[in-house]
């Protein structure tokens, strides 16, 4: 006879914590709400960037290259998933690929707003459930939304198409999930938010920090809510496997193609690549940390202290944690400065996660108020709506930067940035490369007849919507394009589409004559102030290219 | 403690004439104040009054103690008083009250069994009290506690109602005699004749028959009869033998001649073969014509098909996370059941050489919460499996269990034993557990409530299943992971979506008329559950899912395992042949939603047969970066296979784990992280089932049980 011991369903269920198997008490859902958040946002953000980007020429070219990559993926000749690369997290720019299906969307721009109002608006709809578990009345979470909508850097970040929202759309999101669960117990949340992470965590590498912050969390607060080792570690290997699994095949990935399986960390466009890392005192990097929360999120400075007060003095374990997340996000450009995993340090927008978790903190210290959700809701709104004033007119002064200050002066005085300079002395907008793509389009129809170094020139690559006309280093990898471009008229090149100064690009490097217009074989067809469009004649033969010319570059 | 006074202060204690106090009127439920003649009606300082018709009975007493957590006394009233009370606060259901003859007899049986000393009070309070909820016979319910054996019970009643009885133990039947009643007859009124003479016929019953139904039994007999009171397991086992024949034919055939078209008992049709082959010759012509086009166009169709189930798949669980699709029934509304109403429900419990496990499963039904006088268990045993038919034998089980003996021919499929004990079905429900099943107790009476609450053409109600032995080693683990995902996540979407669900081989609940209406099971379907679940989709029905669960036994052992998946996958494969013999009348009778599904569903069998060719060619192109390889995953079939490589897989893994987190399984979770190891297990069965569907088709690959560490 068996000794199995069978416990059937009602008592395996009576020492279990969380709620499984079936959906307690929550919100009921308002898909229509959802809907209607996410639609206005996505207009309201893509309206105002095509404005922005085409009409102000405020662009960020790293949003060019991921679209560019993206074009590659559908319409390289052969299409190419690999033109993701590796300098980005991969679903920077794959979430973003099927913006990319349609040739015209992409020349015409239109996608560049797109591409980070569809996030932007997502992370809205998140803030907004998230608030509306926290009962929180429908007019002040509109108000919320709106305050925090209208705020100008996260303005400028959702409607030029860069890919910071992705992540954080995406890390809010995971947030929400958790915060659901906190409320109702049930355990679909923490696959919710592991899933979410897992995403984020292709999508930004920065949210493995606060992946790392809640799955200690979850364990916490199970622990201290009497669930015992099995449920504690099946619900955190539950909520991690995701992220787990996502960052394990990026590494083996990473170890295949490039033999090094943390490449992905020191060959990000995130990381201390350059070694150019500017020396911060300890006493620099406080008051740069100050300055950072000062001026891009100051609501911080409030919420902060609020939730470790509730955190400790009210036993509110999730106050505590979301405390530790929004002083963790508080941190980590400092911390990034100190383990010299950034070259652009402090920069403005590290200030934007800090905003929306402190903005998450907020909604869960109204929830916590009880009777007093509506107030400390409306405190926020007008936190939010002084904050705004106050950060635009940061924008425009802040010494570590991007585009802030351009966009700043587009907003304030509706006059195109095309020429302008940021503070970190780049030169704004997108003429140049609209000419000579325009020259491409007119003029080249043949495929991979144009040799040019990609990593120069995508945002021309990009705006012709043809990236198959291209010889260039993705398509078949480094290697052979070196070699081809040693040669260009072993095969079959056409052109050679070279940057006007030497800024990195190999095939300047390559043929400083031809870039400079004075190579007698290398007759410039097209010029515009940053490209130059030499062709290659038939017979042409290189000479005094060394390959320590490619070796050092 | 409550405590109990009787004497001297009565005479001055209010009189249930004065009126039953509003809140005392349903402290006692209506059933026990009718069986024992009792009724609460007034406190006095704290002590609640309680009319009693025997104030001095020691079963009374201890039965409204146990009832009513405060000091009781009992008043002694007359039995008018007390059922006037009764009346008034429980107005009576003419069908329902006990009518003067019946308590009458049912107190001669008490006192019988009492005075001979049969009984003791426990068992006649117990029996009692389950009289008091059920309003089932004394006699049958002690009988069914084995208080008492059956042969004490048919001499009780032959005492009781003066009838002569008979002895069917050793008894030779002339068929031609014991066949003068139709089958029909014998088998819902329980008779046989076992003797004739030109002018009477000795009828055994097992109980005296109505006077209805003694008109249809001369009727039929086309004489006088003279009834014998008879052993109801001896009669059982009678009835059997004289119609085994007819329930042998009618198990094995009736499928294939009311239905043929829907019978495996061919494996491909005519078409099927012309369409195969016409495939296989295109195939071929294009892969010497245009060889790289066509191994294009097999991959691309290959990872279509890969893609289309897996995101149908995938679609069904995220359905299922979001929402909680399965027929609700809560503790409260079981507590609220009134058992006088609850049906007769039938377990049919297929068993072949399992021997071992009777005693525990006869313990596992006796546990569930139901009155076992109103459970019909079929323990359906193969006629060369003496070793089971014996220890039954041996075990001497009360009458609700009652061994069916299927004769030895083929096929010998757990489906025709099920068709067979079918016939012999009594319940208004019917339900297959397993051998080694444990449902959770009260499964059965969530079933009955589900049927109330689910629309009009849901016929079935499919429980949960899962395992009790997943802790046993990895094997089991992957088992209940997958168990969990399907049944805690895709069949409660299949069900919410009305989709044909293809049944789990237990724990599903029929109405019984449907499911001889549909012809049953298909005996020559190794998978005759997802087969019938689909049939009875195509004829208008519907199945729905209820919150319980039934706890198996995993697979221990990998060679038995594999046993068992490959007739999973033979029997799907078969299932799929069988119902598009004709697309188009499929499509017809289940609309397009219903034949996606259907195809994507079977589909997943063949995902399973090609799964180790996609992985080797990709281990292939990992280590040597194969160009023909490279050719064969053009654009566009690239992205989709490598979406299903790296994240397809990676989605069907977190599913396990999801399954197994909803279930509130969280030691499985780790092992679910290890489920593609489980898919290499998997696609082995898928082929070696595959390949007996040609040689083999109608085997039934035994699952051995009692492998898990219990029995180790």
């Amino acid at each position: 006879m068996s000794t199995v011991n069978v416990v059937h369903t009602k008592d395996r269920l009576s020492g279990i914590v969380q709620s499984v198997g079936r959906r307690p008490n929550d919100v009921s859902r308002r898909w229509w709400e959802s809907a209607l958040v996410f639609a206005f946002f996505t207009a309201a953000y893509t309206w105002f960037g095509y404005w922005v980007v085409v009409d102000m020429h405020v662009v960020g070219f790293e949003t060019l290259d991921r679209l560019n990559r993206a074009l590659m993926v559908w319409h390289n000749d052969p299409a190419k998933l690999s033109a993701i690369g590796f300098d980005y997290p991969p679903l920077a720019t794959l979430l973003i690929a099927p913006l990319a299906i349609f040739r015209g969307l992409v020349t015409s721009l239109a996608v560049v707003p797109l591409a980070s109002a569809v996030f932007a608006a997502f992370t809205m709809v998140a803030l907004n459930t998230m608030m509306r578990r926290a009962l929180v009345a429908g007019p002040l979470r509109y108000a919320v939304l709106l305050a925090l909508g209208a705020n100008p850097m996260v303005l400028l970040y959702a409607t030029t198409g860069t890919r910071h929202f992705v992540w954080m759309a995406l890390v809010v999101a995971a947030l929400g999930a958790l915060f659901a669960w906190y409320i109702t117990a049930d355990v679909r949340f923490v696959m919710l938010a592991g899933i979410a992470f897992s995403i984020a965590a292709l999508a930004g590498y920065t949210s493995l920090v606060f992946f790392l912050l809640s799955a200690v969390m979850i364990g916490a607060i199970l622990a201290r809510l009497g669930a015992d080792g099995t449920e504690v570690e099946g619900t955190v290997v539950g909520f991690a496997s995701p992220t787990v699994y996502v960052i394990a095949l990026w590494t083996v990935f990473n170890l295949i193609l490039l033999l090094n399986p943390f490449a992905w960390i020191t060959r990000s466009s995130d990381a201390a690549a350059s070694g150019g890392l500017e020396t911060f005192s300890a006493v620099e990097l406080l008051r740069a940390t100050g300055e950072l929360v000062l001026y891009g999120a100051p609501i911080a400075i409030i919420v902060l202290p609020a939730l470790i007060f509730a955190g400790f003095a009210r036993g509110n374990p999730f106050a505590l944690w979301l405390g530790m997340m929004l002083g963790a996000s508080i941190l980590l450009p400092s911390a990034a400065v100190v383990l010299r995993l950034t070259d652009s340090p402090m920069l403005m927008r590290n200030s934007l996660p800090i905003l929306l978790i402190s903005v998450i903190g907020a909604i869960w210290l109204a929830r916590s108020a009880e009777e007093g959700s509506t107030l400390v809701a409306a405190l926020v709104v007008v936190a939010l709506v002084i904050s705004i004033p106050w950060t635009l007119q940061a924008m425009k002064t802040y010494r570590y930067q991007n585009l802030e200050a351009p966009f700043a002066a587009a907003i304030t005085t509706g006059e195109s940035q095309e020429g302008a300079q940021t503070l970190n002395r780049e030169k704004v907008g997108i003429v140049s490369e609209q000419a000579m793509a325009k020259y491409i389009a007119n003029n080249v129809s043949r495929d991979n007849s144009i040799l040019t170094d990609n990593a120069q020139t995508y945002a021309v690559m990009m705006l012709t919507g043809h990236p198959e006309y291209f010889f260039d280093r993705i398509d078949h990898s480094d290697g052979p394009w070196k070699v081809a471009a040693r040669d260009p008229g072993k095969y079959d090149i056409d052109y050679l589409l070279m940057s006007a100064s030497d800024n990195g690009d190999l095939l300047t490097k390559l043929y400083p004559d031809a870039a400079a217009g004075s190579d007698a074989q290398l007759q410039v067809v097209y010029r515009t102030p940053r490209y130059v469009l030499a062709s290659v004649p038939a017979g042409f033969e290189p000479g005094g290219v060394t390959t320590g010319q490619l070796g050092a570059s | 403690m409550t405590t109990i006074q009787t004497g001297a202060e009565t005479r001055r204690s209010p009189r249930l004439t004065d009126g039953v106090d509003q809140d005392l009127r349903h402290l006692v439920p209506e059933g026990i104040c009718r069986t024992f003649r009792v009724m609460p009606y007034a406190s006095v300082n704290g002590t609640v009054l309680v009319a009693a018709a025997d104030a001095d009975d020691a079963i009374t007493t201890q039965v409204v103690a146990e009832r009513i957590d405060r000091p009781v006394q009992l008043v002694r009233h007359t039995v008018n008083e007390i059922v006037a009370a009764i009346d008034a606060v429980y107005p009576p259901q003419e069908t329902e009250v006990e009518t003067p003859d019946a308590r009458r007899a049912r107190m001669q049986m008490a006192q019988m069994l009492t005075r001979s000393g049969l009984i003791t009070d426990d068992q006649l309070q117990r029996a009692m009290l389950e009289y008091s909820r059920t309003g089932d016979p004394l006699g049958d319910i002690l009988v069914s506690h084995e208080a008492i054996t059956e042969d004490v019970l048919v001499a009780a009643l032959s005492e009781m109602y003066q009838m002569q009885r008979v002895g069917l133990a050793g008894f030779t039947p002339d068929f031609e005699v014991a066949r003068r009643l139709p089958e029909r007859l014998a088998h819902s009124f329980q008779a046989v004749p076992v003797a004739a003479t030109d002018d009477l016929v000795l009828l055994a019953v097992a109980r005296p028959l109505g006077a209805e139904q003694a008109a249809e039994v001369e009727e039929a007999l086309g004489s006088p009869f003279r009834q014998l009171l008879a052993n109801r397991i001896e009669l059982d086992q009678l009835i059997q033998r004289i119609h085994a024949r007819h329930y042998a034919e009618v198990s094995t055939r009736l499928l294939l001649e009311t239905r043929p078209e829907e019978s495996a008992h061919i494996v491909i049709s005519g078409g099927q073969k012309a369409a195969l082959v016409t495939t296989a010759i295109v195939i071929v012509m294009g892969a010497v014509i245009w060889p790289l086009q066509t191994a294009i166009g097999v991959v691309a169709a290959c990872s279509l098909l890969y893609l289309v189930v897996s995101f149908y798949k995938f679609r069904l669980t995220m359905r299922a996370l979001g929402t909680h699709l399965e027929t609700d029934v809560t503790d409260e509304e079981i507590a609220a059941i009134d058992e006088r109403h609850l049906p007769m429900y039938t377990i049919l419990v297929p068993l072949y050489r399992e021997a071992a496990i009777v005693p525990r499963l006869v313990r596992d039904i006796n546990a569930l919460d139901y009155p076992r006088t109103r459970l019909d268990v079929k323990l359906l045993c193969e006629e060369d499996d003496e070793e089971t038919v014996q220890r039954i034998r041996d075990l001497q089980l009360p009458p609700h269990f009652h061994l069916v003996v299927v004769p030895d021919s083929q096929p010998k499929t757990k489906p025709k034993a099920c068709n067979y004990g079918l016939q012999l079905a009594t319940g208004d429900f019917c339900v297959i557990f397993d051998a080694e099943d444990r449902p959770d107790p009260d499964q059965l009476k969530k079933a009955v409530i589900a049927f109330t609450r689910v629309p009009n053409n849901v016929v079935c109600v499919q429980a949960k299943l899962n395992h009790f032995n997943q802790d046993q080693n990895m094997l089991t683990a992957w088992f209940a992971n997958e168990y969990s995902m399907h049944f805690e996540l895709v069949l409660p979407a299949m069900g919410a979506a009305e989709s044909p669900i293809p049944l789990g081989g237990t724990s599903n609940h029929f109405l019984t008329a449907k499911l001889r209406e549909l012809g049953a099971w298909d005996p020559f379907n190794v998978t005759e559950d997802a087969d019938l679940g689909i049939r009875l989709h195509r004829e208008g029905y519907r199945t729905a899912m209820i919150d319980s669960t039934t706890l198996e036994e995993a697979n221990s052992q990998v060679p038995n395992w594999i046993r068992q998946r490959s007739r999973w996958n033979k029997g799907y494969i078969q299932t799929w042949l069988v119902h598009m013999r004709n697309p188009f009348s499929l499509l017809s009778q289940t609309g397009l939603k219903g034949f996606l599904s259907f195809n994507l569903t079977m589909g997943s069998a063949f995902v399973l047969l090609l799964n180790p060719i996609f992985w080797a060619l990709t281990t292939l192109y990992v280590f040597t970066q194969a160009g023909f390889i490279e050719q064969l995953f053009p654009g566009i079939i690239f992205y989709a296979a490598s979406a299903l490589l790296f994240v397809g897989n990676f989605v069907f893994v977190y599913l396990n784990v999801a399954g197994s987190l909803h279930r509130g399984e969280f030691g499985l979770t780790r092992t679910a992280l290890l489920s593609p190891l489980y898919w290499g297990l998997m696609s082995w069965a898928a082929w070696k089932g595959f390949i007996q569907l040609f040689t083999n088709p109608f085997y039934w690959e035994k699952t051995e049980h009692g492998l898990d560490e219990g029995h180790g």
